[in-house]
């Protein structure tokens, strides 16, 4: 069955998807990591109607398949779009800024980082809360009496350890984010999971198309693993 | 908005072709979910506690079986499965198999890392005491250890079961006519209001995710280790 490999242009379909796969994962991670943390500031410092409204917001997002998510930005936005607006979406742009061109993605790509972004903010933003919520009561009580104002306590004292909890689950979501760009092929978006498979109809080598795939995949992870586990090494506090 | 397109079809998403046809739509989204739910609780406990026994070489390929299936996307092993199982073991394996299959290994996988953390978490006293009262190994596993680390595991299992719901939608990438499956043929064919339909079926696992995620906090609540 492994009696040959792939045809150099297959292997490069390969990459391509590759490609697309770890800059989809990195942007959505940067992105998702902001609004997370945005979503977990909100939450802790409000008590009223902001903050039922984020809790509502992690609710939806964390129990609803990233799937329908993003049939739902797919089909279901862009058939709420203005007469116009898809067209104009779906013809290439581009912008020369700086020395740049600018690109504008298809809306495949636009509606899988919309609909990734979201849902893995909501995980995130409940991981950062839970390394918030670790940290002890009486160090918050400790520094209020020192004279520290609420949010120089919340800005010295609790955050520096909470993202040190945090880091290895956020790492976590990452690894998430990773493996849940493959759903992005449901929608055309021709990542490493789309590119095998299309390897795999066009060439029927089964065992090698999926082969590599499952081995890039496995780098990714193996490699935010062992990453981590160095960053957790260099940030943690001496005992 | 107007969801009288789900009234025209509610029927086709809840039960798919049902009883004319096979089963389909959100019930056999329940039916996937359920089967794999259990499925993947008996494979995790098996590891869990495998892991949690053993030592050395053993341990370390366990680990790395465990991690494969925890590092690689849902979708990559359901086309593994659909692909390769009919190759390799030259059974006709079916659709729903596959999926049952993938969605219960990568559950597993999760969970066993869950259990060792369970098992782990008693006091090895617990261990000495009832190997120095007689009881054999596996007795003092049954007997001893799995009582007192179950309940606290018991969140856990609850939210793979969760994960698992949702990763039942998956199943659409190789034609199983579950819920995602009926609601994408059904926008395609009526080529109006999908912004209605795929909300109606968010909001219907989100039904079901969120009612389990409620019994997966009442049961952390329960059974919280006391601070000490």
């Amino acid at each position: 069955m492994i009696d040959e490999l792939l045809a150099p242009r297959y292997l490069g379909w390969l990459l391509h998807g590759f490609f697309n796969t770890v800059v989809l994962a990195a942007v959505v991670c940067a992105c998702a990591t902001l609004v997370g943390f945005v979503l977990c500031v909100l939450r802790a410092v409000d008590r009223g109607g902001v903050s039922v409204a984020v809790r509502a917001y992690l609710s939806v997002f964390r129990n609803t398949p990233l799937l329908v998510q993003l049939f739902f930005w797919y089909f279901g936005v862009s058939s709420l779009f203005p007469e116009g607006w898809l067209e104009w979406l779906n013809t290439p742009h581009t912008w020369r800024v700086v020395a740049l061109h600018v690109m504008w993605p298809p809306f495949e790509y636009l509606a899988g980082f919309v609909g990734l972004t979201l849902y893995t903010s909501a995980f995130i933003a409940e991981e950062l809360r839970a390394g918030v919520r670790a940290v002890p009561a009486g160090q918050v009580a400790a520094g209020l009496a020192q004279g520290f104002t609420p949010a120089q306590v919340w800005r010295h004292i609790v955050m520096p350890q909470a993202l040190r909890i945090a880091l290895g689950p956020v790492l976590g979501q990452y690894m998430n984010a990773i493996k849940n760009s493959s759903l992005t092929m449901a929608i055309g978006l021709a990542e490493l999971s789309y590119a095998s498979r299309q390897v795999e109809t066009e060439t029927f080598k089964t065992f090698q198309a999926f082969g590599v795939a499952t081995a890039l995949y496995i780098a990714m992870i193996v490699l935010i693993e062992w990453g981590g586990q160095y960053l957790r090494r260099r940030v943690a506090y001496p005992h | 908005m107007d969801f009288s397109v789900i009234g025209d079809n509610l029927s086709y998403l809840m039960l798919g072709a049902w009883p004319e046809g096979p089963l389909g739509g959100a019930a056999l989204t329940l039916v996937l979910s359920v089967s794999s739910a259990l499925a993947s609780s008996a494979i995790g406990l098996a590891l869990g506690v495998a892991l949690a026994v053993t030592q050395g070489a053993t341990h370390r390929a366990l680990l790395a079986f465990v991690g494969f299936f925890r590092a690689i996307p849902v979708i990559m092993l359901i086309f593994w499965a659909y692909f390769l199982l009919p190759i390799v073991l030259h059974i006709d394996a079916p659709a729903l198999g596959t999926v049952v299959c993938s969605l219960s290994l990568i559950g597993g996988a999760y969970l066993a890392h869950s259990v060792w953390a369970g098992i782990s978490s008693l006091p090895r006293g617990q261990w000495h005491a009832a190997r120095a009262l007689g009881m054999r190994p596996w007795q003092v596993m049954r007997w001893v250890i799995l009582p007192q680390a179950l309940p606290i595991m018991a969140p856990s299992f609850v939210n793979q079961w969760i994960s698992l719901t949702k990763d039942t939608s998956l199943a659409y990438v190789i034609g199983v006519g579950e819920l995602s499956f009926v609601a994408a043929q059904v926008s395609n064919r009526v080529m109006v209001h999908p912004t209605e339909i795929f909300l109606f079926v968010g909001a219907v696992y989100y039904l079901v995710c969120a009612s389990l995620e409620l019994c997966a906090n009442r049961l952390a609540r329960r059974y919280a280790v006391p601070v000490r």
